[in-house]
């Protein structure tokens, strides 16, 4: 099977962030990682390639950094990826990055399985699965939990997540694009031989003009930024002051004679 | 005038609390840009347009035999139909499992800009704003739309559920649909299991922060059974395999409403309070003092939970 996984860098969210004039957060203070969910994703595929054979493809979007987590997923397993790297798209809302990510798909005369995550942990949006299956023309599940391909490599069940522990059990076929949902697999760490090879691999570099992107920056962009904030919360926990002692005990005495919970 | 439509969702034939929100929303954002409120409901019959038209003033119904179950193919299609044929603004969309499975799908759709995961809107300078949850709810974005017509999805407990009140308007929207590229075999629940939480007077709760299986047995079990209660978790500890399912706390799992329940190592994502949110008095530990976590607790403690979990062990006494 050929198999392409979108995977996104985002900032790692226990990070101390600190927004700048109230349109980014200060990136030079952040360690950046791969999107948990597309860690799941790469997993899915590199499982279902051990068992058909094929290929898997790592696309991302992003500034030079994101190589490190293309390579990431180049040590897991996956075979060759393609960069989109483009300020102009990297600046564009879901809309532009989908529209580019469409384009670098097409230029590999697609692929039997599109993955990637039910969501990026820092846009939190759950958008893109969606947008991409709907611009290629496809098919689609998101919040995928379970996926069983059939021997013709077509049929697909899939369990799709629903809420209060349900899930629905649904069959499509390949080509498709599915979201990944958390839980699905164990990603695999890199092995040492893994990132040795990993460093070989093959990444080609595109630019939006590369790929033939129209969509570009705000211009190309549906949404409009406005401004972000951390959120004041017209409720805040009674902290707790002093050490870990002298904490637990305040606790128990307000839980037993103040809340009276115990 | 232009309308402001809320999509109705379903399960089985029961309208989703989702819905009664955003009957609320729609009629709140209808008041701002000057629009009138109405809901589409896509279903078999127009039973649940009935329904809906209890809580809001107008109401499309698009019926099909295909519309029993859900669908993100026919569900796009079905909001095109009522777009195209009525005069609409904007549309509104739970962000729950159905919901991100056709929002972005009925935007392209109809060529509208989506905001997704909303959780306030605002009119300001004659465009409406849209807040957002972004870094796993750390910061907040606002966006708009500059596309004529947009659309939202709002999380679960954005708005207040409407009350019903007089019985609106239902007008048949006639769809020629296609079909679904997806053919649901079954629904099975995936938590079943001998132990019900959602009883227990007293939850103790682990998160990421516990690390790892052995310590979150440690820590969170123990703990739970000092106090009489019942040990849950956030999602990651179930997804790790630490414990089974049937304790996972959240959307995708349990809702619980004990008496005390106490987080440690959540850091308080809104899939996780939409299952706890409820609790009489809710207790967070955590080592992050910027864990959203603390905005929803009545008692807080910013540390290690390695440490102050044995020390309220030994104040127990």
């Amino acid at each position: 099977m050929k198999i392409v996984v979108l995977v996104k860098e985002v900032p790692d969210m226990e990070s101390k962030f600190k927004i700048i004039d109230g349109a980014k957060i200060d990136e030079s203070q952040i360690a950046f990682k791969m999107n948990d969910f597309d860690a799941y994703a790469v997993e899915a595929a590199l499982q279902l390639k051990e068992k058909f054979g094929g290929e898997v493809i790592i696309i991302s979007a992003g500034p030079d950094r994101v190589t490190k987590e293309v390579r990431q997923a180049f040590a897991m397993g996956a075979d060759w990826g393609i960069h989109v790297n483009d300020p102009q798209i990297d600046a564009g809302d879901n809309f532009v990055v989908s529209s580019a990510l469409v384009k670098a798909i097409e230029s590999l005369g697609g692929a039997d399985l599109i993955m990637t995550g039910v969501q990026s942990e820092d846009y939190q949006a759950s958008l893109t699965g969606v947008v991409i299956a709907d611009m290629l023309g496809l098919a689609h599940c998101t919040n995928v939990v379970k996926i069983d391909v059939a021997a013709d490599q077509k049929t697909l069940t899939i369990n799709r997540e629903l809420e209060g522990g349900l899930n629905e059990v649904l069959e499509m076929s390949a080509p498709a694009v599915l979201t990944i949902q958390s839980g699905i697999n164990e990603p695999r760490y890199p092995t040492l031989p893994g990132i040795m090879k990993a460093k070989k691999k093959r990444l080609d570099v595109k630019k939006a003009a590369d790929l033939g992107v129209a969509e570009l920056g705000e211009a190309g962009s549906k949404t409009k930024f406005i401004k972000m904030f951390f959120p004041v919360s017209d409720h805040k926990a009674e902290i707790i002051e002093g050490d870990a002692k002298t904490a637990a005990k305040t606790l128990v005495d307000k839980l037993k004679n103040e809340a009276k919970v115990i | 005038m232009a309308r402001i439509v809320l999509i109705a969702e379903q399960r089985n034939g029961k309208l989703s609390e989702a819905t009664l929100e955003l009957c609320k929303a729609a009629k709140e954002i209808a008041s701002m840009v000057g629009a009138t409120p109405a809901a589409a409901v896509f279903y078999k019959d127009d039973s649940i347009a009935k329904e809906v038209a209890q809580y809001i003033p107008e109401v499309f119904s698009v019926v099909d035999a295909k519309l029993e179950s859900f669908s993100a193919d026919l569900y796009a299609q079905a909001v095109k139909a009522v777009v195209e044929s009525q005069d609409v603004k904007g549309v509104l969309i739970p962000h729950s499992y159905d919901g991100v499975d056709y929002a972005a799908k009925a935007a392209l759709a109809i060529g509208a800009g989506i905001v997704s995961n909303c959780n306030k809107v605002a009119f300001e300078g004659g465009a409406l704003v849209f807040t957002r949850n972004t870094y796993n709810g750390k910061i907040q974005e606002q966006k708009s739309v500059k596309t004529d017509k947009f659309v939202a999805t709002f999380e679960k407990g954005a708005f207040d559920k409407e009350a019903a009140g007089a019985a609106g308007s239902v007008t048949a929207v006639s769809a020629s649909l296609g079909d679904s590229k997806r053919k649901i075999k079954e629904v099975i629940a995936t938590m079943a299991g001998s132990v019900d939480i959602s009883q227990a007077k007293i939850i103790v709760s682990g998160g990421r922060g516990t690390k790892e299986k052995d310590k979150y047995n440690d820590i969170i079990v123990s703990l739970a059974k000092k106090l009489g209660g019942e040990y849950a978790a956030s999602r990651p500890v179930v997804d790790a395999g630490w414990t089974d399912a049937a304790r996972q706390v959240g959307q995708s799992g349990k809702t619980v409403a004990p008496a005390l329940y106490l987080a440690a190592g959540i850091s308080g994502a809104i899939q996780h309070v939409a299952g706890m949110k409820g609790s009489q008095c809710i207790v967070a530990i955590n080592k992050d003092p910027e864990a959203p976590i603390f905005n929803i607790a009545t008692y807080g403690i910013v540390g290690d939970l390695f440490e102050v979990i044995p020390a309220i062990m030994e104040a127990l006494g």
